[in-house]
């Protein structure tokens, strides 16, 4: 049995971001990146059928080749390969660009299971993932806290709004994990040297056939700016009625929320 | 509550910027590392830090260690820190692979040990004490003893401790009393003795727990020469490795500590039925020469302690400081204008300034150390490896001393940034200044630290080593003072240089000519001064590279900026005080010496 898990590489969200002068990107000098902690979440689940079921788990990302680094996170916390899907210095991928390329490497893995996080923190964009199961056309379920293997068929727990669906898929199926499922593990150093001698196949992106068009350029950044950051407490005084008026005021005049 | 305990940007800059970590390696034992691996292990190590240490931060202090008469618990959190560590090679990450480790560099081990302070100093001391023991048995023990006991330590199965002091005994060692007696086939000894101030001297975290014992044997000479290291189970292991009968250890109690309540400090009884057995380690008579063999690193691993709790004061102040808002700009007339964040405030910035110093110098200096010893355990030409360990035995009591104290005045500040609520044990600040004052005194008081600086390794091959110091600390003012934004900083640390070595010849001419008293007198105050210069040493070194980042057009200009003057701003405060410091030694103040103690 095959797993493949689709990680990616997110700035660290405990970094301190800042906006290039340019205004449109995020400075990345000095900047921590870490795998999207809904990734972890996957890769954990992805090693535990390897322990109970003997799966073989392959490690997918799409990007530069610094996203390396993080598919050696997932190798150290016990996956036994890799793939790179390199697409070099071109730029930030879209959702649809990343879908194209990673159904491309998994057509060719062929993988009973495909896991991922239900969103990557830095965009939260949630696409990338079931573009992939729609572009492979296989079933795909999102946001799950349960996972139970059968045969072949899967039986999930989905959050909804609300309460919960129980659902069973037939494999190869594609499932995106939620924060509850299981508790990542961190890599120890045995695993952290063992990772070093697994193998991280390279890909080139233009060996996939994706047209260049379809990686990037279907979103433009217009402006970026960071959330205010200022907590101020105002106690506003007086009777009630005077209080309100205030209050109001306020709201609206100054902070413009109303 | 701070998102961070230490700055895992300015740790990568140490490792790979300033100290060249990956140089090291092109030496075969450390061929399998490679950068990432290195980078993964420090990465994972502040994961740790702040997702398995930190959590139950407080919780130690507030359930603390605790002994019912018979058994002794450590805080629940404390299993699942002790279970993730040990299964994830945590207890001796620099050891070899056949000794089960990974052969890491001992600076990134001394770099898990800094950040796991951060998190929760006490629930750190029962790994390092657990390092320390299987290091003993590693370096001296039988191969017996290796089999019995080194891998079940260095993977968590069993816990060590560190056994010398005695209730009437703390830094005289030499007139320790505890006995050993051999048995009459000679397999091995029988203990008899009390020792007090045992960390992690009992606890039920492990199955087994290996005591590491100086006493003395039969006829063994007075004093420190007559001292033996012992191996004492707390239950007898069988030749097969399962555990066997209680040893005649007995704990009597536990202290109630100003700090570090986590940490199970426990005074034990060897031998009250007189069936406690030891086993040799090494030779007898040599167990002093033992223990300080693993002293040098144990004492920058003090330092350490310290300044990963400092840090993580230092990192609640800043964070404290951002989001308070108290008081307006002084220039500010309007009475109805928003109050400002206290950070705004120049005195609250350099009260932070002052940690950020601290912190980042003596880190600094630490993994400079354990660098030294990377290095060390690699060269193989005789000359060079005297040289590196001179550097380590002189800058250890710096460390240790220097790092202790300065750790504690750094996290008052932490306090005071705080105001009342750094005085309420609402907030962490109060336990950290509390957690901290021992490090001031276990593995010898910070007095011995300075008599052992100035009347041991001052004097050391004819100053031999104090000279190897200088020397590195003029390579770096050279290097400094060709980068024209930093020259008048590198002028004002070599102005200090030149008057630590007056006034270090000065005593070097007192205790030359008999004056032992006046020799030492000052030692604390000495050891201040030295420590000075060397952090303003290091942090010189750090606004080198950074400098020098800035000129290849770096574009992390914040950070750059910010090493470099961090530099500035610490000795801007302490070199006008080692000065003065110099002076005083040059002047033979000598107060000490001549008050009587009648006159008390
Ligand atoms: C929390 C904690 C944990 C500890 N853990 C351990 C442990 O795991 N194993 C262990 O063996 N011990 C341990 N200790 C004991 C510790 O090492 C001793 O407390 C320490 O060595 C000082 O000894 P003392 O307390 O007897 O003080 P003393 O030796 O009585 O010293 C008191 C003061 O006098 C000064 N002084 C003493 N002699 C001289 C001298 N010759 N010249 C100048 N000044 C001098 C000292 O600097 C100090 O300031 C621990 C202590 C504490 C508090």
């Amino acid at each position: 049995m095959k797993v493949a898990v689709l990680v990616k590489r997110v700035p660290d969200t405990a970094s301190e971001l800042r906006v290039a002068d340019d205004g449109k990107s995020v400075v990345t000098a000095g900047l921590k990146f870490v795998m999207s902690p809904y990734d972890e979440h996957a890769v954990e689940l992805a090693i535990q059928l390897k322990e109970s079921h003997g799966a073989d788990v392959v490690v997918l990302s799409a990007g530069p080749p610094d996203v390396r680094e993080i598919i050696r996170s997932a190798l150290a916390m016990g996956a036994d390969s890799g793939i790179l899907v390199d697409t070099g210095q071109a730029g930030e991928l879209t959702c649809r660009g990343a879908a194209r390329l990673l159904a491309a490497a998994l057509k060719e893995l062929g993988a009973d299971i495909i896991l991922a996080g239900k969103q990557a923190v830095d965009d939260d964009a949630a696409q990338v993932p079931e573009r992939v199961a729609e572009l492979l056309g296989i079933p795909h379920a999102s946001v799950i806290t349960r996972f139970e293997l059968g045969g072949s068929a899967a039986t999930i727990d989905r959050e909804v709004e609300g309460g919960q669906y129980t659902l069973e898929l037939p494999l190869p199926a594609l499932f995106t994990t939620q924060k509850g499922i299981n508790t990542p593990r961190y890599p120890t150093l045995p695993n952290i040297m063992k990772a070093k001698k697994k193998e991280i196949r390279e890909i080139p992106a233009a060996q996939l056939g994706v047209a260049a068009d379809d990686l990037l350029g279907q979103v433009v950044t217009e402006s970026m700016t960071l959330p205010r950051q200022q907590r101020l407490c105002r106690v506003i005084e007086g009777d009630s009625p005077e209080r309100v008026r205030e209050l109001v005021r306020v709201l609206h005049a100054e902070e413009k929320v109303l | 509550m701070p998102d961070k305990l230490a700055d895992l940007r300015t740790i990568k800059f140490l490792l790979h910027e300033v100290l060249q970590l990956e140089e090291l390696l092109q030496y075969p034992y450390y061929e399998d590392h490679s950068r990432e691996t290195l980078d993964m292990a420090a990465d994972t190590a502040y994961q740790l830090a702040h997702e398995v240490f930190w959590p139950s931060y407080q919780d130690f202090d507030r359930e603390g260690a605790a002994f019912d008469g018979q058994k002794v618990t450590v805080p629940k959190a404390m299993h699942g820190i002790w279970k993730q560590c040990a299964e994830g090679g945590w207890i001796g990450p620099n050891v070899s692979y056949d000794e089960g480790g990974q052969q890491f560099p001992i600076t990134i081990h001394a770099l898990a040990c800094f950040l796991f302070n951060c998190g929760n100093t006490a629930a750190a001391m029962y790994l390092g004490l657990t390092y320390g023991a299987a290091h003993l048995i590693k370096t001296f023990g039988s191969q017996e003893l290796q089999d019995l006991y080194m891998a079940k330590l260095f993977a968590g199965q069993y816990a060590g401790t560190m056994v010398l002091t005695e209730p009437d005994t703390g830094t005289s060692v030499g007139d320790m009393t505890t006995t050993a007696t051999q048995s009459p086939d000679g397999g091995y000894y029988l203990l008899r003795g009390n020792k007090r101030f045992i960390s992690g001297g009992d606890h039920d975290l492990t199955e087994n727990i290996i005591h590491a014992v100086l006493a003395r044997t039969e006829g063994a000479p007075a004093g420190i020469k007559g001292l033996s290291l012992f191996i004492v189970p707390k239950y007898r292991v069988n030749p097969d490795g399962s555990i066997g009968e209680p040893n005649d250890v007995t704990t009597t109690g536990i202290e109630h500590k100003m700090g570090l309540k986590g940490s199970a400090t426990a005074s034990l009884s060897f031998g009250e039925k007189g069936d406690c057995r030891a086993w040799l380690v090494g030779e007898l008579n040599h167990g002093l020469r033992y223990m300080f063999e693993l002293m040098n690193m144990a004492r920058v691993f003090t330092g350490m302690q310290a300044v990963g709790v400092a840090s993580a004061a230092y990192h609640c102040a800043l964070d404290y400081a951002r989001t308070r808002v108290q008081g307006r700009d002084i220039t500010s007339k309007d009475p109805l204008e928003p109050q400002i964040a206290i950070i705004e405030h120049p005195d609250v910035r350099l009260m932070l300034l002052k940690q950020r110093a601290v912190v980042e110098g003596c880190l600094g200096l630490f993994l400079y150390c354990a660098r030294v010893h990377d290095q060390e355990r690699v060269v193989t030409d005789p000359e060079e490896q005297q040289r590196l360990h001179m550097l380590l035995e002189t800058l250890t009591p710096c460390c240790k001393a220097y790092g202790s104290d300065a750790a504690f005045e750094s996290i008052r500040l932490a306090i005071q940034c705080h105001g009342g609520s750094g005085y309420s044990e609402e907030y962490p600040v109060a336990q950290m200044l509390r957690d901290c004052k021992v490090f001031s005194i276990y593995e010898g008081a910070n007095g011995i630290q300075a008599l052992d600086l100035l009347g041991r390794k001052v004097p050391m091959k004819g100053g031999m080593a104090v000279q190897a110091i200088m020397a590195e600390i003029g390579k770096t003012v050279a290097e400094a003072k060709e980068l024209a934004p930093i020259k008048d900083l590198a002028e004002k640390i070599e102005n200090l240089q030149n008057e630590v070595i007056r006034a270090t010849m000065h005593l070097g001419m007192k205790g030359l000519s008999g004056e032992v008293h006046l020799f030492v007198c000052n030692a604390t105050a000495y050891l201040e001064m030295f420590s000075q210069l060397a952090i303003s040493w290091q942090l010189l070194m750090q606004a080198v590279t950074a400098q020098k980042a800035l000129d290849a057009g770096s574009d992390e200009v914040n950070f750059y900026r910010g090493k470099i003057e961090t530099a500035r701003c610490y000795a801007g405060y302490n070199v006008p005080h080692a000065l003065a410091t110099a002076q005083m030694l040059t002047a033979d103040e000598r107060t000490a010496l001549d008050f009587k103690p009648e006159w008390f």
